[in-house]
């Protein structure tokens, strides 16, 4: 059975999806490159400080964690593991304002996943801190238009 | 009385200042309308900044071209419609005045004051009678050009420029509250008071600017509900901004609008609805005449006397209509504009008659929402019963209109539509025509589908229908109450000019190679670097490389794996030993080629499935229904944007890729159709030795996020970016087929010519059952190649000829420099499916000549391939 290692980010230099996009934008800090390991059919039980859950549905878990602990925690985890870092980019927003013209998610009830920006994305909330995380390939889209809503809203 | 405040050629006469007035006179702006410096205060409308300047003529209507002056002053009516920077069909009377702004009329031929076009007004009406354009202009044909031309020009309301590019930001934005409220009024504020007093989130909308100050709650305004969608959606047009607000209850307090009478002169400038009038007191300080006439049928409207009279206006005659409704009304002008009026032989003089019937309830969006409307014979106007869980009415949309009476339906004759210049007339001579139905009579006469939707038209064209027809206005109904209720720009409903777009992880790159980025799907890709002949020459001469990260990737894994794409695909897998690969073509139910890719062993357990650029979602969702229909022991990951991938293809590929890695890539160690994990440069990979192109070949996969270092160290040893244009050549040499280019909706694989695909002795696949009976049927038509045989390419799409009938059509066509012609594949008649068979295909009009190639043109024995 293949380890499927060339699908996980490993020693050679790495390049966010977003770093281009992200050049002298204020206000968007950039997750890209956050562990994201999908759990299926299981618990993933106790998380390592510094790591946090998504329940996806009732049996898919996004798992997240800092990058160097990636590795070592895919080897834990209980049920089928996928590493999903190169999948997913991710930024960090804040304001509900900016939210309301990203999303029609209802943004009392997150985390949950919808369109944000017109692509699929999970969104999660910590007071007014929001993480999204979508498709890599839609990265730069995304940021293209939280920079043109947030000029909007200046 | 009369202050003066005046500025840049401007007259402005306002009266002194009143109690709740808008404007604030300390600060002065100026807008130009016709060219001309007009001087308004803040707080003004257009609108009443024109008005105090002197203006009344404020546009021409839409068919006769009759002078249109201020009726409503609150942004119903058609009246005040101009072109306001650019954009056309503005109302004024509600447009806040800003600076700078350029002010023009439309509608108009010549000028507002001389518009040529009211010649149908003068003496065209008994050549324009109701539905004239389905009637006149058919003969004879040949001259259809030319009425389409005059007909285009004189049709449709203002003119937007063509070659316009977008100036304004449009945003949306989406809400979710407890309780939306949709009006300001009274009632509207006691709802939200009420609601935000038990700890309800509550957003209330008002048009008008002005709304009282919220109290516990939002309010946007001035802003317009457009409608009541499913789910308790709401989009509200506030400015630039839509929102998009979902609610999980709806007050509806949008009150009544007054109805104008129906008189011989009732569009005369100077006729005014009361509220119109009182707008101009009130809010704007100006004397909307000297001398008036106030005719109403409530307490509300008639107490615009009084505002009048305060105004310093000679209020002539006030008549109740309750009490003391004249049979006919005839309202006289000259030039358009008011001079008097007679109500049952009593002639008054006078500049402004102030008249409305019984105000109609407000109840489109409750009628949108699902609510019944019912005639109420009492008051002579709709109501509505009935409402839906979670939509509740409060104030006068209710029918709560105070002491009213129903009025006549009609004074005497005159307009019923002022936004379509339909006349009484034309209704009867629709219900002459045979158009009893009131939804038949609005196509027919296009009443109520002006610019007003409907507002102060529908009741009175109701009314007049049943009087008309000796029925009932219940038995008439009503017309359907559909979205937007209120005018919305274009530009506002479709958002920002953003459309998703996915990128590869190499996008960058291609960028900044000079490529030129094409939209293929969802995907921007490299179609060139400038050169694809030369970048066709590369691949077959020494080296190129192609992002192909574009493909889909699925991973499909478990016990059960083997057995879920043995049912998923008429090939076969389960015999596929891992580290090969094969090529796999996916058939619906109904047999038809839904997408191809490879499909790699990865393990016992363990598949890697490559799908078509636009198909990945597609067929994922395919394998995740099915898996989940089936319920076998196997997971399917989508990891199409995890993994990048190119495609390093040409006869020194493997010189440049040893350079790259220690791995063993030598022919025996990585042979044709082998897949095989190493370290590239570094970076784990998954490598697949297969050929689109023709040329020997390695598709390496690997994580995204190291595209741009593995692309460097490819292009660093000598391999040339090649784009979509040359790989499509390269396939095209080689007949390999793009689905969805090459194929549509009704190819199925046998007819492709690929039988070998399908194994009919498998126990089952998905679209078996239809391969079977298509094998027994025979090929309709077969995909075949040809080339051409006089230095021509043709159109993709051309049609084949055969004995000057169509037969068949070709699906891609390039110029190959290897092979000097035009080359193509193309879908011929099972007959014609042979080697050397003569085609004709034409091109620009003339038959053109090519022969059928059942081979690849490039490597018909695959020797480069597994070289």
């Amino acid at each position: 059975m293949s380890e499927l290692a060339f699908i996980s980010p490993g020693a050679a230099p790495l390049v966010s999806p977003l770093a281009r996009t992200l050049a002298g934008a204020a206000g968007i800090g950039d997750l890209s490159l956050l562990g994201k390991l999908e759990v299926r059919n299981a618990d993933p039980g106790v998380l390592p400080d510094g790591a946090s859950l998504i329940r996806i549905s009732p049996e898919r878990v996004l798992v997240l964690c800092p990058e160097g602990e990636r590795a070592a925690l895919k080897d834990v985890l209980p049920g089928f593991v996928v590493d999903l870092t190169a999948a997913l980019a991710g930024i960090r927003v804040e304001g509900e304002p900016l939210l309301r013209r990203l999303t029609d998610l209802d943004l009392d009830r997150l985390p949950a996943a919808g369109k944000v920006a017109g692509v699929p994305a999970l969104v999660t909330r910590d007071g007014e801190r929001f993480d999204i995380f979508f498709a890599q390939e839609y990265g730069a889209s995304v940021v293209e238009l939280v920079r043109d809503v947030q000029e909007g809203l200046a | 009385m009369h202050g003066s405040a005046g500025g840049a050629g401007a007259v402005l006469t306002r009266l002194d200042p009143q109690p709740r007035e808008r404007i604030d006179r300390s600060a002065e702006l100026t807008f130009s309308y016709r060219g001309k410096p007009v001087t308004a205060f803040d707080g003004d409308t257009i609108g009443s900044a024109l008005y105090a300047s002197g203006v009344r003529v404020f546009s021409r209507s839409f068919k006769y071209h009759r002078r249109r002056g201020l009726l409503c002053c609150s942004g119903a009516c058609p009246n005040c419609m101009m072109t306001v920077d650019g954009v056309p069909n503005v109302r004024v009377c509600a447009e806040p005045a800003r600076a700078g702004a350029v002010v023009h009329p439309q509608n108009v031929l010549g000028s507002i004051d001389r518009d040529l076009l009211s010649i149908v007004d003068r003496i065209g009406r008994p050549f324009t009678p109701v539905g004239f354009y389905y009637r006149t202009m058919i003969r004879p044909r040949r001259l259809w050009p030319t009425y389409e031309r005059f007909l285009r020009n004189v049709a449709g309301l203002g003119r937007i420029d063509r070659h316009g590019v977008r100036t304004t930001r449009y945003d949306t934005e989406h809400r979710r509250v407890d309780v939306l409220v949709v009006g300001g009024g009274a009632s509207g504020l006691r709802a939200a008071r009420e609601a935000a007093a038990g700890g309800e989130r509550v957003l209330l909308v008002d048009e008008n600017p002005c709304a009282a100050p919220a109290d516990g709650f939002d309010v946007v305004a001035p802003a317009r509900a457009l409608g009541i969608y499913e789910g308790g959606l709401v989009p509200v047009a506030a400015g630039t901004l839509l929102l998009r607000v979902r609610a999980r209850r709806i007050v509806i307090a949008t009150g009544a609008v007054e109805q104008p009478l129906v008189f011989p002169g009732n569009d005369l400038v100077g006729v005014m609805l009361p509220d119109g009038a009182r707008r101009l007191v009130e809010d704007f300080a100006l004397a909307p005449g000297d001398r008036a006439v106030v005719l109403a049928a409530d307490d509300r409207a008639l107490a615009v006397a009084d505002v009048l009279r305060r105004a310093g206006v000679d209020v002539v005659a006030s008549i109740d209509l309750r009490t003391d409704e004249p049979a006919k009304i005839e309202a006289a002008g000259r030039r358009g504009r008011l001079h008097g009026v007679t109500i049952d032989g009593a002639h008054h003089d006078c500049d402004l008659l102030v008249a409305a019937g019984t105000p109609q309830p407000a109840y489109s969006l409750l009628a949108q929402a699902g609510a019944r409307v019912e005639y109420d014979t009492s008051r002579g106007v709709f109501c509505p019963t009935d409402l839906p869980p979670g939509i509740e009415a409060a104030g006068r949309v209710t029918g709560a209109l105070g002491e009213v009476a129903p009025t006549r339906a009609s004074h005497g004759g005159g307009f019923v539509c002022i936004c379509e210049d339909v006349a009484t007339k034309d209704l009867e001579r629709a219900l002459a025509e045979g158009f009893d139905s009131i939804e038949l009579a609005k196509r027919y006469t296009t009443v109520t589908m002006g610019p007003c939707q409907g507002r102060l038209c529908h009741l009175s064209s109701i009314r007049l229908y049943a009087r008309l027809q000796g029925a009932a206005e219940a038995a008439i109904g009503t017309t359907t109450a559909r979205p937007p209720w209120a005018p919305v720009e274009l530009g506002l409903l479709a958002g920002r000019s953003h459309e998703p777009a996915k990128r590869t992880a190499l996008h960058a790159r291609h960028e900044q190679a000079g490529a030129e980025i094409v939209w293929t799907g969802a995907w921007k890709r490299a179609h060139s670097y400038g050169d694809a002949a030369a970048e066709v020459r590369a691949v077959h001469e020494a080296a190129g490389v192609i992002d192909v990260s574009t493909l889909g990737k699925l991973l499909v894994t478990g016990p059960d794996a083997a057995a879920f794409l043995e049912r998923l695909y008429p090939n076969r897998f389960a015999d596929l030993k891992p580290g090969r690969v094969r090529y796999g073509v996916l058939s619906t139910d109904a047999g038809r080629i839904m997408d191809d890719g490879t499909v790699a062993r990865l393990g016992e357990e363990q598949y890697y499935v490559t799908t078509t650029s636009t198909g990945s979602d597609s067929v994922h969702g395919w394998f995740e229904w099915w898996n989940a229909s089936w319920g076998m022991d196997v997971e399917v990951v989508n990891l199409t944007g995890a993994v990048a991938a190119v495609n390093v293809a040409g006869p020194n590929a493997r010189d440049l890729l040893a350079q790259a890695t220690s791995a063993d890539v030598s022919r025996e160690a990585l042979p044709y159709l082998a897949a095989r994990e190493a370290t590239v440069a570094d970076v784990p990979c998954l490598i697949l030795r297969i050929g689109f192109v023709g040329e020997l070949g390695y598709e390496l996969h690997f994580a995204s996020p190291h595209a741009e270092h593995l692309w460097d160290t490819l292009v660093g040893l000598g391999a040339t970016p090649f784009g979509l244009e040359a790989q499509r050549i390269l396939r095209l040499e080689k007949q390999h087929i793009i689905v969805g280019q090459d194929t549509d909706s009704e190819s199925n694989v046998l007819d492709a010519q690929m039988p070998w695909i399908v194994k009919f002795d498998k126990d089952d696949f998905v679209g078996k059952w239809a391969l079977e009976h298509a094998r027994a049927r025979g090929p309709r038509e077969l995909l075949v190649g040809f080339e051409m045989l006089d230095g021509v390419v043709p159109p993709e799409g051309s049609q084949v000829v055969r004995g000057g009938r169509p037969g068949g059509r070709v699906t891609s066509a390039r110029w190959s420099e290897r092979l000097e012609r035009g080359i193509g594949l193309a879908w011929v008649p099972p007959e014609h499916a042979r080697e050397d068979a003569e085609l004709e295909i034409r091109v620009d009009g003339r038959l053109e000549h090519a022969r059928v190639r059942l081979q690849p043109f490039y490597d018909p024995d695959g020797s480069q391939l597994r070289t």
